[in-house]
């Protein structure tokens, strides 16, 4: 195991990224261990995670389908699945914020790539996220909408949605560093977008509206649709949208290897 | 079997920073008027240094405070990157550095052995294996159960020392750190400490206790202020830097 750091060494970086892949047992465990403090001491523990999204989705899901005249055997599922896929999709960028000030610990005496630190933001995320799911599928077989091959046509989604995470979270956890505002001003932006992303509300609002543009410029409804689309509909979504997710999967790692070869080193001087 | 070895050429570090963190607004500023911002200061914890250290030495590193001892430890560990040199290392690197931060305060101190086990490098079997050694080591029984924000400073240090001193080092690598915890446990931890630095292929240790370094290395290398002022034997070398500070 040689291990060379030189002041002007390009692949450095990537040789990191590689090593904390192969590092799964550490971040693994660390994530999972995030989760589990997560709920101690708590009487229902991960079962909150349900309750909420019941209490969400019961709620909003009435009222806003009432009100946007939605079938709400079809709008309870899109809702849930929207808000479930929205919910990881936030943390990548809000959560990611932190994602280095809560390991300085680590990072300080610890010789492990810091990238692993990352990784195990999205297990910890991604525990959520799955919770979520298995409530969709209970609440589809309860309406008797399950499809199993809706669910087998997600899985390019998904896979697509976590390529998109890793960049995304990447980015902001090294600008969270540099930057200790950004989290905060994220939160807002967020809110804005979580607005106006065909979640609440179907895209045939928009549409009657000829408010298209809204949704069809934004990546994170294409990140959604990737995986909510298939299934409820048990097809796969628009070609348009994996081209479009794809497109910017490319663009974030772009991003984000420019952001960590700026950042990387000087992460550990900033803590 | 690969010969372990650290390999320090030209290496310097260069720490920058700003006392008026002034965030994103301040940097976008800066970049348009392209003024350094008021309140920033560049240190140079090293200038220049060149060691190697081969399988089999035990080197003492000995200086005033501040005077780069921790810094280049962090770079043989590859904390710290090197802003400019090359820094290489072969071998499994065992970084023992702090023993009071880098805990999950909510976990339980039987899983922050896990964790500190894990990055340290030990596998999930192998710290399995080791844990009851482990905490019969920090003598914390029941309170291995309880959440680590209810330690104590004493506490915290047997639980990361028991599992620092745990592992199979190569590159063993220890930041001033005897002394852990009450007598009794500094008795035990004395010894343990030193049967662990036999083990090490490679040891390098800062100390200001010229006793241990004269009874573990026979090579110290003496900083001030980022530089090395003098690479040799233990014994010549402590009686320079001795005299210097009279």
């Amino acid at each position: 195991m040689k291990h060379s750091y030189s002041s002007a060494d390009e692949s450095r970086l990537l040789r990191d990224v590689i090593r904390s892949l192969l590092l799964h047992r550490v971040w693994f465990f660390i994530g999972m261990q995030d989760v589990k403090r997560r709920y101690r001491r708590s009487f229902i523990g991960p079962l909150w995670i349900l309750l909420n999204l019941g209490v969400y989705v019961g709620a909003i899901g009435f009222v806003y389908g009432v009100m946007f005249g939605q079938d709400l055997k079809a709008f309870l599922p899109y809702l849930m699945l929207g808000f479930v896929t929205w919910g990881l999709i936030s943390a990548s960028m809000v959560d990611a914020g932190t994602v280095f000030i809560s390991a300085e610990g680590y990072i300080k005496q610890f010789s492990y790539p810091k990238q692993i630190y990352i990784l195990r933001a999205i297990v910890s995320s991604s525990m959520n996220f799955a919770m979520g799911l298995a409530a969709v599928a209970v609440l589809q077989i309860v309406l008797g909408t399950f499809e199993f091959t809706g669910w087998l046509l997600a899985i390019p989604g998904i896979v697509l949605l976590y390529m998109a995470l890793l960049g995304q979270t990447t980015i902001f956890s090294y600008l969270g560093v540099a930057f200790r505002d950004l989290p905060h001003a994220l939160a807002g932006v967020l809110q804005v977008v979580f607005y106006l992303t065909p979640i609440v509300f179907p895209i045939s609002v928009l549409k009657s509206h000829n408010l298209e543009f809204v949704y069809l410029i934004n990546p994170i409804y294409h990140l959604i649709d990737v995986v909510r689309h298939p299934i409820l509909t048990a097809s796969l979504a628009p070609l348009s949208s994996y081209g479009f997710v794809f497109g910017y999967v490319l663009i974030v790692y772009c991003i984000a290897w420019y952001v960590a070869s700026r950042l990387d080193k000087k992460v550990v001087f900033l803590l | 079997m690969t010969q372990n070895f650290i390999r320090l050429k030209n290496v310097g570090v260069r720490f920058t920073g700003n006392m008026n963190s002034d965030g994103l607004i301040g940097w976008l500023a800066r970049k348009r008027s392209g003024e350094p911002a008021s309140g920033a200061y560049a240190v140079e914890a090293l200038k220049d240094v060149t060691i190697a250290i081969e399988q089999g030495e035990r080197v003492g590193l000995i200086g005033l405070n501040g005077a780069g001892k921790s810094t280049l430890l962090k770079v043989m560990a590859g904390i710290y990157m090197p802003t400019s040199g090359i820094a290489e290392t072969e071998g499994h690197v065992c970084p023992m550095f702090e023993f009071a931060t880098g805990f999950e305060m909510h976990q339980s101190g039987r899983d922050n052995i896990r964790i500190r086990g894990l990055l340290l490098g030990m596998t999930p079997d192998e710290i399995e294996a080791k844990l009851p050694e482990i905490e019969d080591f920090t003598e914390l029984g029941e309170f291995l159960a309880y959440p680590v924000r209810t330690y104590s400073a004493g506490m915290f240090i047997r639980l990361a020392f028991a599992v620092s001193t745990s592992i199979n080092p190569e590159i063993l690598l220890i930041d001033e750190v005897m002394g852990a915890g009450d007598i009794r446990f500094a008795e035990k931890a004395k010894r343990r400490m030193f049967e662990f630095m036999e083990q090490g292929k490679i040891l390098v240790f800062s100390s200001h206790n010229f006793d241990l370094l004269k009874s573990f290395c026979a090579r110290t290398i003496w900083l001030e202020k980022g530089r090395i002022i003098m690479d040799g034997e233990t014994e010549k070398v402590i009686a320079k830097y001795r005299s210097s500070q009279k």
